[in-house]
């Protein structure tokens, strides 16, 4: 059961035309059975059919670099810790003072990469492959609060255009003659001199939006008609059925046998 | 708090008392599962990954967060609403940049504190947990730490209604007794789910304290009481900054700043040279 999961994410090959909540579903149960199995020719295969996905969809690059924000760091700071430092370990390979490098450490670090590789790929495919409006109209028409898909949509439209502003304020502080040296206090000063009218302008943006949005009857109770349809299926319908039960299996099955070990 | 509506026959009680019920399961979850993992202490950590206990610190936090949204989320009014999106946007764009840094700190959480100050504890933890899922489209390994986000905002939320903004001085200790709990809820975390922690700077402290021979779990909750408490201050320090600095009428939006005295009177120069100790970054 569980090298199913995998498959069924990598069945249909175009992502645009599935219901956002079933990409969700096979990410997340692929994410929750890898965690659960900690097996790494899993991790592997996870790894490769996500690569696979993404390249096929054409969010590759995106994907990959993303990815590489995250686990580069993180990787190197695991094979640092288990690497070097691993009291548990017996197969000593190197030495040098207190540090010892031992295969038990290596094997843990390289283990715990490719299982935390495997979700954070699986996860990042769904983000980058999902269509926000999609995923939002799908929330609300599940009965999620409205209010979670506006924080949600607000947020991914609202993180470039402050980004934005961001770098308008910093050409504004330099051009008034603002030099940003390697001291400490004029760093702190810098700082001030940019956050400071960012987060103004963006307090007082917010409070004009929440007077429209209030007038627009945010706050009234009572169903809502969403112009969009977001397309879905019996087959889908079962298959995200098929996907949580796959993942909560899986997760009772580990507990179980942990449990039964210990 | 409003009159009783004429018209209608009032459905607020039984919706107010079902939230306060999920706000209490929400808690009681976080708090089980941190038990349940220090007291656990599992064997298994270093034991190959699929433990269970990563299983069980991922369910048990994100179960909680997930309950504490739902229980607050409907309660917000607008102004508080609105304003979440760009706590978010401060969080990610902040965090990112200071995250993958060579210095040990995270400087996360800054809009979450800001919300937490402006709009009261409970807000505050549903920006928390928030931020970390909104987060987790980009980033997936902030997931877990939702709990920890939450309970950071709450605290927050808390120092402001107990008036530890009215003096420049308090909110940084404030923020350091925030980061002390916080980092102790954290640590099972990154010890259960990643091994380790994410950043190259942090990872150089637990190694440090894994060649004296600590446990993972010892070596990182040490990581994260040196870690934590600092950082938490310089963001504290930060917030107070910000809120001294918006104008009156910004601050009108927000009744709990009223209701609680949060601020101090009227001189909002008392901050001005605020200790913002190693507080470096830059564009």
């Amino acid at each position: 059961m569980t090298a199913s999961s995998p498959r069924t994410a990598a069945g249909p090959d175009r992502p645009g035309r599935l219901n956002p909540l079933t990409l969700l579903a096979a990410a997340g149960s692929t994410a929750v059975i890898t965690t659960a199995a900690g097996s790494w020719p899993l991790s592997l295969t996870v790894i490769a059919v996500s690569l696979g996905l993404s390249a096929a969809g054409g969010t590759a690059r995106r994907v990959v670099a993303a990815a590489a924000a995250i686990l580069v760091p993180l990787s190197l700071s695991l094979v640092m810790l288990h690497g070097l430092f691993f009291p548990e370990g017996t197969t000593v390979l190197a030495e040098w003072g207190p540090a010892r490098v031992t295969a038990e450490g290596l094997g843990f670090a390289g283990r715990r990469i490719l299982q935390l590789g495997a979700v954070v790929l699986a996860l990042l495919v769904f983000s980058f492959s999902v269509s926000v409006p999609d995923l939002v109209a799908a929330l609300s028409a599940r009965g999620v609060q409205g209010r979670f898909a506006f924080v949600l949509a607000s947020t991914l439209t609202l993180l470039p255009a402050i980004s934005a502003r961001a770098r308008r304020i910093r050409q504004a502080q330099e051009s008034r003659g603002l030099v940003v040296t390697r001291g400490l206090l004029s760093r702190v000063a810098a700082f001030r001199l940019q956050a400071v009218p960012l987060v103004m302008s963006l307090v007082e943006d917010a409070g004009t939006r929440a007077a429209a949005l209030e007038a627009r009857g945010l706050s009234n109770a009572g169903p809502r008609t969403s112009y969009r349809q977001v397309p879905d299926s019996r087959l889908q319908r079962t298959a995200r059925a098929v996907l949580v039960l796959a993942a909560a299996a899986a997760l009772v099955l580990r507990l179980v046998q942990a449990g039964a070990s210990a | 708090m409003s009159s009783p509506s004429l018209t209608l026959p009032s459905q607020e009680r039984p919706a107010a008392r079902r939230r306060r019920l999920l706000e209490i399961l929400g808690a009681l979850a976080i708090a089980a599962t941190y038990v349940y993992l220090v007291l656990n202490q599992p064997a298994d950590i270093t034991g190959g990954p699929g433990s269970a206990s990563a299983l069980i610190a991922l369910s048990g936090f994100l179960a909680g967060a997930v309950l504490l949204i739902v229980a607050v989320l409907p309660t917000l009014p607008a102004s508080t609403l609105v304003l979440i999106p760009v706590a978010l946007v401060l969080n990610i764009v902040l965090g990112q940049f200071v995250g993958s840094t060579l210095v040990p700190f995270y400087l996360d959480a800054i809009g979450t504190v800001l919300i937490a100050v402006l709009a009261g504890p409970a807000a505050g933890a549903a920006t928390g947990a928030l931020s970390s899922i909104v987060w987790s489209f980009f980033n997936p390994t902030v997931l877990p730490f939702a709990a920890g986000a939450a309970l950071i905002g709450c605290l927050a939320g808390l120092a402001a209604r107990y008036g530890l903004f009215r003096r420049f001085y308090l909110a940084p200790v404030a923020g350091f007794v925030t980061g002390i709990i916080a980092g102790v809820v954290s640590a099972p975390v990154a010890a259960f789910v990643f091994g380790g922690t994410s950043g190259v700077a942090t990872g150089a402290i637990v190694s440090a304290f894994r060649a004296m021979g600590d446990t993972l779990l010892a070596a990182i909750t040490k990581q994260a009481l040196i870690s934590d408490p600092m950082d938490k201050a310089i963001v504290f320090t930060i917030v107070a900054i910000l809120v001294y600095a918006l104008p009156r009428r910004a601050r009108q939006q927000f009744p709990f700043l009223r209701r609680h005295r949060v601020l101090a009177g009227k001189a909002p120069t008392a901050t001005a040279e605020a200790p913002a100790q190693g507080a470096t970054r830059d564009n």
